[in-house]
């Protein structure tokens, strides 16, 4: 069907989305709420007209001799009232923020040019007895929740656009309280419990759910002359990187720009991959066992644990990669280098938020993309100028295709290459349900079972910088 | 002045209302036998879209045509269910009809759920009324017994069941997809439209809402005919309603009335007229999120006109008089909204949360120039850009309080 768009005649499907046919043709339409597959509609900040009325493009779909306009008075208007909205509690905290300089609500502000707040009073008009009032009621509807290791929650920051709600594959979060009390969280706001995938940080537009770390300890560490930093790369955010770090466009570069902020040795993560493939494939070939499940996705097995604790005994009994290596390293190629292990500190830099809740004994520390752009800018780097550089060659892998265990799939096709054996993948939560589903049914019977929770393996990984 | 005609409020203080014999001996389940008897559903259908009966729970929309559209769906599974989820501040009709006449509540229902084809009926209630919860739970006992429920509705080929659902008293939860959402149990949030509930609503099953005041109107409506309801009431809007006056008059309560009477004929004569010493200011039409009628607006029709000026809504008629502070009044419509609010869409969250803000600094005469321009933006947004309708009843009476007594209001700031 043909629709009017800004006075241009456009096609569109039957049953497409406004907001779809605009980005195809590259009108841009701002948006918050959205999520790549609910549309809530319910930032309002999307809206469009359509023959004189507002409508929400994300939600509505098209229809024959539609008349859309994307940009007008009445819509900048509608856009800049509920952003300021959505602003009037929430200015004035950017500073401490974990996500400053990094936020969509930030970005949003910037470009539908807000300047002003309108619908809080100024300080030096708020009588005392409303600055207490204020104060309290500020304080008393936020909700802290920093009891894990991965993700940190507060709802100071948080802007109900309900993304993680929508994102969470284990269905964590919901609305609490209604009305201006409402906040994002947990059944009852007990401490979150989940598998730790990391989506709901990855898709969160401010700072109310961010990396749970410690980066001031990790940038002391970085800048101890006398400890040794070694960083291990994934392959999984070589692409990724430039989303964080538009200035990163090469792995060269990314090595180069590590080196800068202060690590003495970059190594590919590959190797230790390569190390869990092999420990892998012999318990396998070792074990009488069916329906092995592969064990490098830590957030499938927090998942076992939580939900089917009864395949606990089917997950094979190997760390992850990023252990594996930084064993290994602290280990041979201590003695090897004669360095003292207690003066190195292995850091991954990784696109799983879920590897910072194991408990290792030589891995130091885990960050994600998105801290790793958070130190950079707290280094001051100059990106420009960072030289180019390349993974230490100490620790080359023989077999190339080891970093294939990234996306889903790739792990159990090389080990069931190797030793011939049949092997069922799953993708994404609702995969892994039903292939467990049929498992407890004994409706399976294969020999490796490899499940990510990430749908798409860890490129896709809730460590990850958000695509804009 | 001739007699009014009652069809809702006939047995009320007439009849024991928790003994269906006397509801029964008083005509009742008569319009059930002639349509298991003489009538199919698409005839008993013609009637209700003769009759022009409209939703009374405030939108007016014609109920021969939600019915028809649920009825001409091709589902196995239909739903109906009965809004009885009244929590606009000073309504209250549906509460007495549970109270003075469940029976004919539920002999509407019976007759709606078999039109449109639905082998379960629920009746959405409120969960403050407990008593009338408890009334309707012995009411639905009762017709089971008398085989009007069942598998065999009088031994035809009919069946239905009803089931009594309370809700926990949310405002939010009268929006029907909000209801459909909570009688889910999911958190009671209005849903996209399209697809609208008469095509996928109930567990993605079409479903019919309607509000208790308008299914009560069909066993009438049945039993004497669609042309004969069509005659009552005026040209635009047909039958009675039950209007509910409160505030500075003689008699308030609830009265049936003809649609179509003049809102200063219900003050006068059914009403009693304004209170002694005191002096009328305006009239809020339709509870908290009505619009306000003024002096000039006395001769204005109540009735159910897509083009009026002044809706009817709910039929809540709150009188005002010269003494009330409008501030206060403010407060109260902010601090309902405030808290009713579902909190699921940005304008209505955040806009009601300030306005109730700015309303309570209007009281303490703290109101600044931002203030003032603040308040024009959040009506504006709330009404135009809200997911759902409660946004813009949020800004109805705010808006034409601040259009209409700009003095008043601003009278204590600085």
């Amino acid at each position: 069907m043909k629709i009017k768009i800004n006075n241009k005649n456009y096609k569109a499907e039957e049953g497409e989305l406004i907001y779809d046919v605009c980005k195809r043709n590259k009108i841009k339409i701002p948006t918050l709420c959205s999520t790549p597959k609910i549309h809530e509609g319910l930032c309002r900040i999307c809206v469009v007209e359509n023959g004189g009325r507002l409508i929400t493009s994300c939600n509505t779909k098209v229809s024959e001799g539609m008349e859309i306009m994307t940009e007008s008075e009445k819509i900048s208007k509608a856009r800049r009232i509920n952003l300021e909205l959505l602003w009037a509690d929430h200015a004035g905290k950017c500073v401490t923020c974990k996500k400053n300089r990094r936020c969509e609500l930030q970005n949003l502000a910037e470009d539908q040019k807000i300047e002003n707040f309108h619908f809080i009073p100024r300080k030096e008009e708020m009588t005392g007895k409303e600055e207490l009032d204020l104060l309290k009621d500020n304080r008393s509807r936020v909700v802290v929740d920093e009891g894990n290791l991965a993700i940190s929650r507060t709802t100071e920051l948080c802007v109900e656009c309900r993304r993680c709600i929508n994102t969470c594959p284990t269905k964590e979060f919901g609305f609490n309280n209604r009305a201006g009390d409402v906040v994002v969280g947990t059944p009852y706001e007990k401490p979150l419990d989940c598998i730790f995938c990391g989506q709901c940080v990855k898709n969160c537009p401010t700072g109310a759910i961010t990396d749970q770390n410690n980066l001031s300890k990790i940038i002391g560490q970085l800048d101890d002359l006398k400890k040794m930093a070694v960083a291990l790369v994934d392959p999984a955010i070589l692409e990724t990187i430039i989303f964080e770090q538009p200035e990163i466009d090469s792995k060269e570069k990314l090595i180069g720009v590590l080196e800068a902020i202060g690590f003495e040795k970059v190594f590919d993560l590959e190797f230790g991959m390569e190390l869990a493939l092999q420990k892998m494939t012999e318990q396998i070939k070792n074990s009488g066992k069916n329906n092995l499940m592969l064990s490098h996705c830590p957030s499938f097995n927090l998942f076992i644990e939580k939900y089917y604790p009864q395949f606990k005994s089917n997950i094979l009994d190997v760390d992850n990669p990023d252990e594996l290596l930084a064993e290994f390293i602290k280990n041979q190629y201590a003695s090897e280098q004669k360095i003292n292990p207690a003066d190195i500190v292995v850091i991954s830099v990784s696109s799983c938020i879920a590897k910072k809740i194991n408990k290792s004994q030589n891995l130091d520390y885990v960050i994600t993309v998105r801290e790793l752009g958070r130190i950079i800018w707290q280094k001051n780097i100059n990106l420009k100028k960072s030289k180019n550089s390349d993974f230490g060659k100490e620790l080359a892998v023989k077999d190339e295709k080891a970093k294939n265990i990234t996306r889903t799939g790739g792990a159990a096709e090389i080990i069931a290459k190797k030793i011939r054996a049949k092997y069922i993948v799953a993708d994404g939560v609702s995969q892994i349900k039903k292939v467990l589903g049929d498992l407890s049914k004994n409706r399976i019977e294969t020999k490796i079972i490899e499940c990510m929770i990430c749908p798409g393996g860890c490129v896709k990984g809730g460590g990850q910088a958000r695509k804009l | 002045m001739k007699k009014e005609i009652k069809i809702i409020t006939k047995n009320w203080g007439q009849i024991n209302p928790l003994n269906i014999d006397e509801y029964i001996s008083a005509g009742g389940y008569q319009a059930l036998f002639k349509f298991i008897k003489e009538m199919n559903p698409e005839t008993a259908l013609e009637e209700i879209k003769i009759s022009g009966l409209c939703g009374r729970g405030g939108a007016g929309f014609p109920t021969g045509m939600k019915l028809e559209s649920v009825q001409k769906e091709k589902s196995a599974e239909k739903y109906f269910i009965c809004n009885l989820d009244e929590s606009e501040p000073g309504t209250y009709k549906d509460r007495a009809i549970a109270d003075n006449d469940p029976h004919m509540l539920l002999e509407g229902v019976i007759l709606a759920s078999l039109i449109v084809g639905a082998k379960k009926a629920f009746i959405y209630i409120n969960g403050n009324y407990r008593k009338q919860i408890e009334i309707l739970e012995r009411a639905v006992g009762q017709a089971r017994k008398k085989v009007f429920i069942g598998s065999e509705i009088l031994h035809s080929k009919y069946a239905l069941d009803i089931e009594i659902f309370a809700g926990a008293g949310a405002y939010i939860c009268g929006e029907e997809t909000a209801l459909i959402n909570s009688i889910e149990g999911k958190r009671g949030e209005p849903r996209t439209r399209p697809p609208f509930p008469t095509q996928c609503g109930l567990f993605g099953q079409p479903t019919a809402v309607n509000n208790a005041e308008t299914i009560s109107n069909i066993p009438w409506i049945i039993a004497q005919g669609g042309a004969a309801y069509a005659k009552i009431g005026s040209k635009k809007s047909t039958g009675t309603k039950l209007f509910i006056v409160n505030g500075a008059v003689k008699n308030t309560g609830i009265v049936e009335l003809s649609l179509g009477i003049k809102l200063k004929d219900l003050i006068e004569k059914h009403a009693g007229g304004i209170q002694k010493g005191k002096e009328f200011w305006f009239a809020q039409i339709g509870g908290s999120s009505g619009r306000l009628a003024l002096k000039k607006d006395l001769d204005m029709k109540l009735e159910y006109d897509r083009e009026a000026q002044i809706p009817l809504g709910s039929g809540a008629i709150l009188m005002v008089d010269k003494t009330a502070d409008i501030h206060e009044l403010l407060l109260s419509w902010t601090s309902f909204f405030r808290r009713e609010s579902c909190g699921k869409c940005v304008p209505c969250r955040e806009g009601t949360f300030r306005l109730w803000e700015i309303a309570k600094r209007l009281q303490d005469g703290e109101v600044s120039e931002r203030d003032v321009a603040a308040i024009q933006d959040i009506l504006w947004t709330l009404n135009n850009t809200t997911f759902c309708p409660l946004g813009k009843f949020a800004a109805t009476a705010f808006g034409d309080a601040i259009v209409n007594f700009k003095t008043e209001i601003y009278r204590l700031s600085r």
